[in-house]
């Protein structure tokens, strides 16, 4: 070899590399994009979702799959794309005309925008929903209407504000409590959880006691600023259901933030209401179990405690569960537990705790067919052939995470998930407006590092709130009037379809139409009217709780109770008869 | 012979290229029809492409003969767009185009939503207050005045009942109460039946008259509307008010329960099938005890 072709070797060789790279990886893509161009007159649909998790883009690879045997002419490609940058995304394929055939939606824009998307870009899935799913053929659910056939009733994908069904979910979610069961067993000489919460507490005290090779400490709770809420959510904050009792004055089994601020301002509760104070000493007794400055971590340096074997217990959803079991391969052998909950005879929480915890089916994973779609009904179908019992299960299955249509198995890793339809639930949203909830988030996150106690939180918080609450009320108010204008821009387009309808849709138009009045225009004042009058009304002290049976009320059941009895009965009649 | 072969060639790709220029005109008269430019007017408006949306509608104002059917459906989409786009909304611009409606074909559906639309301009409010009751009970009228069958009167007349509930006052909500009830008898088939009974049940409230209450719930959902396209309605919520009304209100156990359980039933992973189970135990406890107390000499 000549030195001149060396020389320019040696004198380019990183350049040389580069592009070797460069061709390599270009062929490559070429060759894979070869191999995944189909056949002539086929039907090609593209999926975009934002779950990287382990296992999904698998298992919708499978599932395209199995739906392409039953359709040779249809094939399903996927595009995956980070949960950072999907909103962004959805938004330019979406408004530039190239959006996927079938488009995860739900994430990464606000509510309003995503309403503004739901009219402009999808199409309404209301009546297919309301048909059988045809692949649930030969199951207990061969007839019933799609959406009856999800455990949420696809309660979670109804857009109230369109009165349509928009999306189709695919994955059930829970929360739970996640741990290192070979750790617990070293620390604690356990092989089983502790269910009870004093239980619990003793079995973090003996982990807290031990140390390791090196001296240190180990921590029972991994904890961050992100897993404290999971455990607020289904620990702390359900304490306060007490409060139902006092503050649902509209009965409409839940406590909103207007009455909560109704019953604080009329003397009807306060913050030394037993459930109250309950859920604050809970938090403080549980917390205390969490690395010290866990408020100050984020979600992903309490994994990697818990992932190193120095925490033994973690909070985490399903969506967790197989990149936590991919991390601890090898490692150590990862369980799954409900949260601990009290037990009546509990000397400090026995007398509020009235159940389990209630867990909202968390239906999610929801997946829309944009107006572009050039074979929607292809596109609908793929999607029955995912939300069917069957291809439910399977998805899920693949993925490891719950399945959400009625009937289908769940895997028995994941059987500590399944969720408590019947329990007791938060009622204390203490945030009103701006000021006041910079406030509580403040002062909360004060108290969640010890540097306050509950009766400093109270004594700085409460004068704060029923001061500036007057303000933020009439804002609240002002604001819920703002919306009018955008509900008659919505009706008055709901109103021309009806109009211009034929017979038959037009029926359901109206009815459509007129039930989006009576919710958004005729009642939009009642509620309202009903608390002003409470407020206006100033400080009870006597008044009959909204759960109380009136002395009205009792009165009524003895005199119906005392007309019931067979001599009553009898008397009345010899009465009759004189 | 290769000169008559290229004449021969782009005699053929001027008669294609005629084709397509025939095909495309009538496609552009298909879109151009008045009457298809006012349906996708409304498309657009729902889209919220509100400029698009007038172009459409002008349009069709443009192209339609006076006062033609098609002519005040655009001019309503128009006077719709200058009512309720947010922004550049112009209400007086939407009010006088209502008026031009009204004044072309004073009978018609339009000038009906018209009249409809020139009151829902009153009631918008302004930044966030309310807007001056009486001019809004006014506008209400005077569509109730003129189209007291129509569907805009019927919406109005309810409308206008709310539009009085809004501020809590026993005696303006008696006159409400006596106005609903006149018009669940005169308009025995109105489609708004079941939202009249709901305001009455909200009237039954602030008067204090629970069986008044109950009983307007029961009539709200007995003539809430079925829809064929979705026959299997959710009633879950109705079952769930009447059971807490007839527990807590009326006192009546027997329906209480009744409707606790269809609540149940209908709704199992309803968060308040708790508090209903809960409820159907404290209403037993508190009969036991009652008895219990009467069975003590």
């Amino acid at each position: 070899m000549s030195a001149a072709p060396l020389a320019f070797i040696k004198r380019n060789y990183a350049l040389l590399v580069v592009s070797a790279a460069f061709l390599w990886s270009g062929l490559a893509i070429l060759c894979s994009r070869h191999q995944e161009i189909p056949a002539k007159n086929a039907i090609v649909l593209r999926l975009g979702h934002w779950q990287l998790e382990a296992g999904v883009r698998e298992a919708f690879s499978a599932m395209a799959a199995k739906y392409h045997e039953l359709h040779p002419d249809v094939t399903i490609i996927q595009d995956a794309v980070p949960e950072t940058t999907y909103g962004q995304w959805m938004s330019t394929q979406l408004m530039g005309g190239t959006s996927p055939d079938i488009l995860e939606v739900g994430n990464g824009l606000p509510y309003n925008v995503l309403l503004g998307y739901y009219n402009r870009y999808f199409l309404t899935m209301t009546a297919a929903v309301n048909q059988p799913n045809p692949y649930n053929k030969g199951t207990e659910l061969e007839n019933v209407p799609w959406r009856k056939t999800y455990k949420d009733t696809m309660r979670s994908v109804y857009v109230e504000e369109m009165q349509e069904y928009m999306r189709i979910p695919l994955s059930q979610f829970g929360i739970r409590i996640f741990y290192n069961k070979d750790l617990l067993k070293r620390l604690t000489g356990r092989t089983e959880p502790p269910g009870e919460y004093r239980d619990f507490l003793e079995v973090c005290r003996q982990i807290r006691a031990q140390r390791d090779a090196l001296g240190k400490p180990y921590t029972p709770i991994a904890g961050s600023a992100f897993h404290v809420t999971m455990w607020d959510m289904m620990m702390f904050d359900p304490r306060t259901y007490g409060a139902l009792r006092r503050l649902d004055f509209n009965h409409d089994g839940a406590v909103g933030n207007d009455e909560l601020f109704v019953g604080l301002k009329t003397g009807r509760i306060d913050f030394s209401f037993p459930s109250f104070e309950a859920k604050f000493r809970m938090l403080r007794q549980v917390t205390s179990q969490f690395q010290t400055g866990f408020t100050g971590l984020g979600r992903d340096e309490a994994v990697f405690l818990f992932a190193q074997q120095r925490a033994v217990f973690m909070s985490t959803g399903t969506w967790d569960v197989g990149s936590l079991y991919e991390q601890a391969r090898g490692a150590f052998n990862v369980g799954i537990m409900d949260f601990p909950i009290p037990t009546p005879d509990d000397p400090e929480f026995g007398a509020i705790s009235e159940g389990p915890v209630y867990d909202l089916p968390l239906v999610g994973f929801a997946f829309a067919v944009p107006r572009t779609c050039k074979h929607p009904e292809v596109a609908l179908d793929f999607l029955r052939f995912l939300g069917s019992q069957r291809g439910n299960e399977e998805l899920n299955r693949v993925i490891g995470w719950i399945p959400a249509v009625k009937g289908t198995r769940v895997s028995p890793m994941l059987e500590p998930f399944n969720p408590h339809l019947e329990g007791i639930f938060p009622c204390m949203p203490v945030t009103l407006g701006g000021e006041t909830s910079i406030k509580w988030q403040q002062l909360h996150s004060l108290y969640q590092v010890n540097q306050i106690s509950y009766s400093q939180l109270v004594s700085e918080f409460l004068p704060f709130y029923l001061d500036h609450g007057d303000k933020e009320w009439d804002e609240m108010r002002r604001n819920a009037r703002r919306g009018l204008a955008r509900d008659d821009q919505f009706l008055a387009g709901m109103r021309a379809m009806a109009e211009g309808a034929a017979a038959d849709e037009a029926t359901t138009r109206w009815i459509k139409y007129r039930q989006m009045v009576a919710s958004r225009i005729l009642s939009r004042g009642l509620n309202w009217a009903l608390l002003q009058k409470r407020l206006a009304e100033g400080v009870v002290t006597n008044a009959v709780a909204p759960y109380e049976f009136s002395p009205a009320v009792i009165t009524k059941v003895r005199n119906r109770l005392r007309a019931s009895e067979p001599s009553a009965a009898g008397s009345s009649q010899q009465k009759e008869r004189l | 012979m290769k000169e008559n072969a290229f004449k021969w060639r782009a005699m053929r790709l001027g008669v294609a290229c005629f084709g397509l220029c025939l095909a495309g005109c009538i496609k552009s008269q298909e879109t151009d029809r008045p009457e298809a430019r006012v349906r996708a007017g409304w498309d657009n408006y729902r889209r919220g492409e509100y400029s698009t949306a007038l172009k459409d509608f002008q349009y069709a104002v443009a192209h339609t003969p006076q006062k033609s059917a098609t002519q005040l459906a655009a001019l309503y989409g128009e006077a719709t767009i200058w009512h309720l786009r947010r922004p550049d909304e112009d209400l007086v611009r939407a009010a006088l185009l209502y008026r031009q409606i009204i004044e072309c074909a004073p009978t018609s559906n339009e000038a009906a939503w018209s009249w409809l639309g020139l009151a829902r301009i009153k009631a918008l409010p302004i930044d966030g207050e309310n807007s001056e009751l009486q001019s809004q009970l006014d506008a209400y009228q005077a569509v109730i005045d003129r189209f007291p069958f129509h569907p805009a009167g019927e919406e109005s007349f309810l409308m206008q009942q709310a539009a009085k509930l809004d501020v809590w006052d026993v005696n303006r909500t008696r006159e409400v109460l006596a106005a609903l009830q006149h018009f669940v008898k005169t308009h025995p088939q109105s489609p708004w039946l079941s939202a009249a009974y709901d305001l009455m049940a909200h009237c039954g409230t602030v008067l204090g008259m629970p069986d008044l209450r109950l009983d307007a719930a029961i009539q709200s959902w007995k003539n809430a509307e079925i829809d064929p396209a979705n026959p299997i309605r959710d009633f879950s919520w109705t079952y769930w008010k009447l059971a807490t009304i007839a527990e807590f209100e009326v006192g009546d156990f027997e329906m209480a329960r009744e409707y606790f359980h269809k609540f149940i039933k209908e709704s199992p992973a309803d968060q308040k099938v708790f508090i209903a189970k809960q409820e159907l135990k404290r209403m037993a406890d508190l009969e036991n005890r009652v008895q219990a107390e009467r069975a003590v000499p």
